[in-house]
């Protein structure tokens, strides 16, 4: 029996979701992320400036950001 | 005096789980109500009805096959099956299709109810196309009956057989007058100690009713049975397996994107309807007839059939993991093989919850253009049993990323209520997308049918997540910078 989502479905059988980052990759991936952001906040605990804050706070944060999501992801709480 | 107060609350407690279990078994389906005078049209005639009643399951399985006319001067297209109130809140999955047509699929069907005094409900089969007159069209309906089997005797010895006992009407109830029918019953097994037998002069041919085949009984034929007419009949067989009824069963489907993968968990609450123990359940006799694995009343294993790919399963109930489980991962289904903690008899419980993990690429599919994407999951997986299982509510809930809208989707259960909801829970800030669906009455041979959710799920929602927290983490940066520069030395400040 045909029904119209059905048919998008068939429509759609040569793209299957898969996400950037393989499954098996995330806990390397994450770890690693949050080992720099780790690195980065502890050089600017050492110097503390305004200029610092856009270049150590900045790519610490996203370091931090993306590596968390993922960690939470590889330790089996998929968000 | 204090003591009063606690009584009547736990009275009203108490009267509130009452309120509760009373509540399951009321139909949640919305309907037409009619005055009482409504009286179905006769615009139709069966011409030959065959009704097949399946009792190999622990659940009556009816499938009528009934040739209509349309004996009205117009086209019609409005077919009413009755139904007992008390019965039609117990039939599940009722679908009609045309016996020589079934490519195109269930008719639409809907529920319609006189006013309250009535003792009838409707199932009002609408046909695609109007029959004209004179014309003639073969209907294929098929239901369940949930509860309906009695235990007789109501208890036995632990290690004894189990009877059930079903009534029905020999007569198929019908708002129509229909010229030639007849019920055949098929039986698990050929030991049937009990049952009805009709006077021979209602038999078309005059012979003695039921005529018996091997686990086979067929009640009639009977000719020209007037609209509405019912002659009651039991039967009584040997069932010596669990009749597993589930109260309700709760099934969250996690999609997420960032992970890859789909969350699957289902919550049981499981009882068994089959005759009661006599005696005290003695563990010694349980444990010396488990050797030579007998047939038993009582519900011993559960087997879930999962998808190839699964991973992570898990088992637990009230008191924590359940470690008398097995997974066998094969190359056909992954069979999780579950042994609840006690071996549940009649009128026993046992509730539990079981999830597992799988690789989200084999489910969910995205459009060529546009950011939509197409999932397509089972309805329900639950276990498969040769007895099969029963269940009375479903609620089954799709938890898409945050960020998603549009929800559509598709299915073939038959549901009563469908609604989106914000589901919130880990790293969410404004919450997930949730589509819920009800059914209720529902049995385990819905296990194949698929569900279709089509959402749009921008590529700006999908990066919420992590922005959230990277704009925390920089604000603990700025507060950091911010306190840091605070100078809190006594004396006068320094002048640079």
């Amino acid at each position: 029996m045909s029904t119209p989502l059905l048919d998008v479905w068939e429509a759609a059988a040569s793209s299957p979701y898969h996400p950037s980052i393989a499954k098996d990759s995330q806990f390397t991936l994450g770890a690693f992320l949050l080992l720099i952001a780790l690195l980065l906040a502890g050089v600017f605990s050492l110097n503390r400036s305004i200029l610092s804050l856009p270049v150590l706070g900045v790519p610490a944060s996203l370091a931090f950001g993306f590596g968390a999501v993922y960690m939470i992801c590889a330790v089996g709480v998929y968000v | 005096m204090r003591s009063l107060p606690l009584f009547s609350s736990c009275l009203a407690a108490l009267s509130s789980f009452a309120c509760a279990e009373l509540n399951l078994s009321q139909p949640l389906l919305s309907k037409q109500v009619l005055p009482s005078t409504f009286k179905p049209p006769q615009v139709f005639k069966n011409v030959n009805l065959v009704r097949n009643t399946n009792l190999d399951k622990a659940y009556p399985r009816e499938t009528i096959n009934v040739i209509i006319e349309n004996i009205d001067s117009k086209p019609q297209s409005e077919y009413y099956l009755p139904f007992e109130s008390s019965l039609i809140s117990r039939v599940g999955g009722l679908e009609v299709k045309d016996k020589k047509d079934a490519e195109k699929g269930s008719f639409k069907v809907e529920v319609v109810g006189l006013d309250e005094q009535s003792s009838t409900e409707f199932y009002l089969i609408h046909l695609p196309t109007p029959l004209a007159p004179k014309q003639q069209q073969t209907l294929s309906i098929t239901y369940s009956v949930l509860s309906a089997l009695a235990p007789v005797p109501a208890k036995i010895a632990q290690s004894g057989k189990q009877y059930l006992q079903y009534t029905f009407s020999a007569y198929t109830p019908s708002v129509y007058v229909t010229e030639k029918q007849k019920t055949k019953l098929k039986f698990p097994s050929g030991d049937v100690p009990d049952y009805t037998t009709l006077p021979a002069d209602l038999n078309a041919e005059s012979k003695a009713d039921p005529q018996k085949q091997g686990s086979t009984f067929t009640y009639g034929p009977y000719n020209d049975v007037p609209a509405g007419a019912e002659q009651f009949a039991s039967v009584r067989y040997e069932f010596t397996k669990p009749v597993i009824h589930a109260t309700r069963l709760e099934r969250d489907l996690e999609v997420s994107h960032w992970g890859g993968n789909l969350a699957s968990e289902e919550r049981y609450w499981l009882t068994n309807q089959g005759a009661e123990l006599i005696n005290q359940f003695s563990r010694v006799e349980w444990q010396k007839s488990q050797y030579m694995n007998p047939a038993s009343s009582a519900l011993k294993n559960l087997n879930l059939p999962l998808h190839p790919g699964t991973v992570d399963p898990y088992f637990t109930d009230d008191i924590g993991n359940v470690s008398t489980s097995h997974f066998r991962p094969g190359r056909k289904e992954n069979l999780l093989e579950l042994k609840p903690r006690y071996p549940v008899f009649g009128g026993w419980k046992y509730s539990f919850r079981v999830g597992w993990n799988a690789d989200l690429s084999t489910y969910l599919r995205k459009l060529a253009k546009g950011d939509t994407y197409v999932l397509k999951v089972p309805f329900l997986e639950g276990p498969r049993m040769p007895e099969g299982i029963q269940y009375a509510k479903v609620h089954l809930r799709v938890i898409l990323p945050e960020g998603a809208t549009n929800v559509r989707y598709s299915t073939n259960v038959p549901l009563v209520d469908s609604t989106t909801s914000i589901h919130k829970t880990f790293m969410d800030t404004i919450g997930r997308t949730a589509l819920e669906l009800h059914a209720i009455n529902l049995v385990d041979e819905f296990r194949e049918r698929d569900l279709i959710v089509t959402y749009d799920y921008p590529w700006t929602a999908g990066y919420r997540k992590p922005i959230v927290i990277t704009l925390g983490m920089f604000a603990v940066f700025a507060v950091t910078w911010v306190l840091g520069s605070i100078d809190t030395s006594i004396g006068k400040p320094k002048k640079v």
